[in-house]
């Protein structure tokens, strides 16, 4: 019984500890790069390479891909992203977190999560190339620094999830 | 003083991608740390559920508030070492409204998702999926969503100027509102009975005790150096962002440029890029000076005349034009969209506008582009073949000359505009420039008094231009494969005849390729004309003209063949060597290839070169390899691209010279 416990997942972490260790991290990209966070800018980038490769002439001509030239992930947010995802890993499996599966509630269809998931998915990702940003790059980092349009986003995400909970609240339902 | 990669401008340095990547290590963990690889913890916050996604963010957002407010209070980071985001509030307003239902919908943002990704939740990969995605449809939206993307933009503002607070005094009301955010969220979770076991605890009184110092401290520092700022700060703030406001502080590329043109005085164009950047390229005209040391260069020229700062883009113009605006200079200005915009709007050719353009504006772009890149174009001998070729220019060429690929381009519809391949039939079936003809060079040759490959007498080459359907007044365009002496060749044919509008597409047939230009594999619809037939010209010689020529005191004869059989240690011919006092330029000499494409050197390299072998332009020069054919291009550049006046045409060449025994020969 005590194996088994001590072998299952471990605790979360003071979510206000961990805010303060995510915000001396944005601190240290202001300090060192001198810019803040961000994930979307690298997925963007990550999608232009492979609709780069699929069709390289139309993105090359398209005003909005086309921009960031012939290599689209000689970016640092591209570098980041992949950051993020090798830190996540690394915690997740120290902390026996890591399990392959579809989060959703017990009675919710697989399907219907992995749609919402995918609509949910196209949404932010569309979202975040007009607003320059997603919650790292414009709520986290804009808000830190008190620029208005940052914190005008972070205040309409929040109307807009908050407008759309209901809607969507049975793949959590268990 | 902490230098960033932002403000050295190296953000795009394989030293920045590796600390972008340790940050987002750093990033990735705290938010797995968090709980943030679940997707049903994240979408907590939206049902009242599992408040944690509010107290790590604001945690974090006072957190990198405080300590960046604290970095430049204490004079550890200056402004300009970072990249503020301007306030763009169309799209900041209809971006987060969308992000918000996505985010609820998929439980997921971008940087969870990864997180998420990496502990192994299959629905943050198809999140993720679907964040590309709709990436993708913004970029090809972005036509029509143009005018939302920059609705709304006032530039970088900050939320307590717009309230008419310090920094210190908004950052203090921020942290008082998310700690009452935080009791909140921990009571509300606690009567719902998960969670909420920092509701009343030694721990949540304790940080929210050091966040309000913190707060606190920094209000303080900011009171004590208060007395430091310019008393006029406020005022000319207002005046600065009025000024912004009305654009005033922007000079748009276009007017720019034409100002430069006019060399108007007084009016100073500032490069304010690393000198290595500014050394590689600049605007013509431009001064390079870093922004360190822009107020002690520009001391003088306050108030004087117009100074018009440029970088790549627009954020560091931005800040060093604010700096010296509070400083008091009122005339300076900095570029609309920095060098990226310039080069987009002023020195990109005509033929790579997407929108129609009229005669007038091609002619402005024309005379743009020959102002600001005539004279101070990088070299393309050892760039990369896509950089040096991507663009080619459209001029109008001077005829007998060479034709740029973008001209033709635009040209091609043109009953007059002619064009004939002088490639391998079999390569033009397969593909070749809409409207052309195919035809070899050795059409044009043949047994001429005993001497094979000879170029034809005019009567046999106007025939051929008859059945090709090409009239004297048409412009001729010849396009080679890889040896542009196969083009010059055929352009002697049309020398013989008389016709000067021939050209040669520089570059040739793989260039045109290289360019992604129209080919087709059609035929051409030809009609027979009447070529009239010349009188013989005047610059093909034999030898007994030569043997008159070496009599005379002021005459080069250049022998273009490869050196090996210009020193005699090859012989293809009866005998090997070289006509006495020959110099030897070998064609090849004259051409650079950059992968498949095969290029005539600059003209300035070829110019030099040919001025040391021979330095009048009005001296004799015969050219000769073994048949004519190699000599053909060494005759276009010296004739044609030089302007030497007196070339003379060996076609026989040293097949004739060896076989005649008579003849002398030096080795």
């Amino acid at each position: 019984m005590i194996m088994k416990e001590s072998m299952g997942p471990k605790p979360y972490m003071n979510p206000y500890l961990a805010g303060v260790i995510l915000g001396l991290t944005l601190l240290a990209s202001y300090l060192v790069l001198g810019a803040g966070l961000g994930a979307s800018g690298g997925i963007a980038r990550i999608a232009a390479y492979l609709e780069g490769g699929l069709a390289p002439s139309h993105v090359g001509s398209s005003e909005y891909f086309g921009a960031w030239g012939k290599e689209p992930l000689n970016y640092y947010l591209v570098f980041m992203f992949l950051g993020v995802f090798a830190g996540g890993l690394i915690s997740a499996v120290l902390s026996r977190r890591f399990k392959f599966q579809v989060e959703r509630g017990l009675k919710a269809p697989r399907p219907f999560r992995l749609v919402l998931a995918l609509a949910g998915g196209v949404l932010a990702g569309f979202a975040s190339r007009l607003a320059q940003g997603c919650t790292s790059g414009q709520a986290l980092s804009g808000s830190a620094m008190l620029l208005s349009g940052s914190l005008v986003f972070l205040i309409c995400v929040f109307a807009g999830g908050y407008a759309a909970a209901w809607f969507v609240r049975r793949q959590w339902h268990d | 003083m902490i230098s960033t990669f932002f403000g050295l401008d190296a953000l795009s340095s394989s030293a920045a991608m590796a600390a972008a990547f340790l940050i987002g290590l750093a990033f990735g963990f705290s938010l797995e740390q968090a709980g943030f690889g679940s997707s049903r913890r994240l979408a907590g916050i939206f049902y009242f559920r599992d408040m944690a996604v509010l107290k790590v963010m604001f945690t974090a957002v006072l957190v990198a508030m405080l300590g960046l407010q604290y970095a430049s209070g204490l004079g550890l980071i200056k402004e300009d070492q970072l990249f503020f985001m301007p306030s763009i509030y169309g799209p900041q307003i209809v971006g987060g409204l969308i992000f918000g239902v996505g985010f609820v919908m998929g439980a997921w943002c971008p940087g969870t998702a990864a997180v998420g990704l990496a502990s192994g939740r299959m629905d943050a990969l198809v999140f993720l999926a679907g964040a590309g995605l709709g990436s993708v449809f913004f970029n090809e939206l972005f036509g029509v969503l143009k005018g939302l993307y920059t609705w709304g933009d006032r530039g970088v503002r900050f939320a307590w100027q717009d309230l008419g607070m310090s920094a210190a005094g908004f950052g203090f009301l921020l942290v008082v509102v998310a700690l009452v955010l935080f009791w909140g969220a921990e009571y509300l979770e606690k009567r719902r009975t998960v969670g909420g076991e920092y509701w009343r605890s030694p721990f949540l009184r304790s940080f929210s005790a050091v966040m309000i110092l913190l707060a606190l401290g920094l209000m303080a520092m900011e009171g004590r150096v208060a007395g430091d700022r310019p008393a006029g700060l406020q005022i000319s703030t207002s005046a600065l962002l009025a000024e912004i406001e009305s654009a005033k502080d922007h000079m748009e590329p276009e007017e720019l440029a034409d100002r430069l043109m006019r060399g108007e005085p007084g009016l100073l164009a500032v490069d304010i890029r690393p000198a290595e950047e500014y050394a590689e390229f600049h605007i013509r005209g431009a001064v390079n000076i870093s922004m360190a040391d822009l107020p002690e260069a520009l001391a003088g020229r306050e108030n004087k005349g117009i100074i018009v700062l440029y970088s790549n883009g627009m954020t560091h113009p931005a800040q060093a034009r604010d700096a010296l605006f509070r400083m008091g200079f009122t005339n300076v200005y900095m570029l609309t969209d920095g060098l990226v915009g310039f080069i987009d709007r002023i020195l990109k050719p005509a033929s790579l506008w997407t929108e129609p353009l009229s005669a007038e504006q091609r002619a402005r772009i024309n005379s743009w582009r020959q102002y600001f890149l005539g004279s101070e174009k990088p070299q393309p001998a050892q760039a990369e073949p896509e950089e040096s070729l991507a663009v080619s220019q459209p001029f109008p060429p001077k005829w007998p000359g060479l034709v740029e690929p973008a001209w033709l381009a635009e040209n091609l519809g043109n009953r007059e505009v002619r064009v004939i391949e002088v490639r391998a039939q079999a390569q033009y079936n397969s593909g070749h420039i809409p409207g052309s003809v195919c035809v070899s060079h050795d059409n044009f040759r043949g047994v001429v008094g005993g001497v094979s490959s000879m170029l034809q007498p005019p009567e046999l080459l106007a025939g051929h231009m008859s059945l090709m359907g090409i009239r004297p007044t048409d412009r001729v365009i010849l396009v080679s494969d890889d040896k542009p002496h196969d083009a010059t060749l055929v352009a002697m044919a049309f020398a013989r005849l008389g016709h000067a509008r021939f050209g040669i597409l520089n570059g040739g047939f793989p260039r045109w390729v290289h360019e992604k230009r129209p080919v087709t594999t059609e035929l051409p619809q030809v009609e027979k004309s009447q070529y009239p037939v010349p009188s013989p010209d005047v610059f093909t010689v034999m030898h007994k003209e030569i043997m008159e020529v070496l009599k005379a005191a002021d005459h080069v004869i250049l022998d273009v063949r490869p050196t090996e059989y210009y020193t005699g240690e090859k012989v293809d011919e009866a005998r090997g060597g070289h006509i006495p006092g020959a110099k030897s330029r070998p064609y090849t000499e004259d051409l650079s290839k950059y992968g498949k494409v095969t290029l005539l050197k600059p003209p300035e390299e070829l110019s030099n070169a040919y001025t040391s072998l021979v330095p009048n332009k009005q001296t004799t020069v015969i050219i000769h390899c073994r048949t004519g054919h190699q000599a053909s291009q060494t005759f276009f550049v010296m004739r044609y691209l030089l302007g030497y006046e007196r070339v003379l045409w060996y076609d026989a060449g040293w097949s004739e010279w060896a076989s005649r025994s008579e003849l002398p020969v030096e080795k």
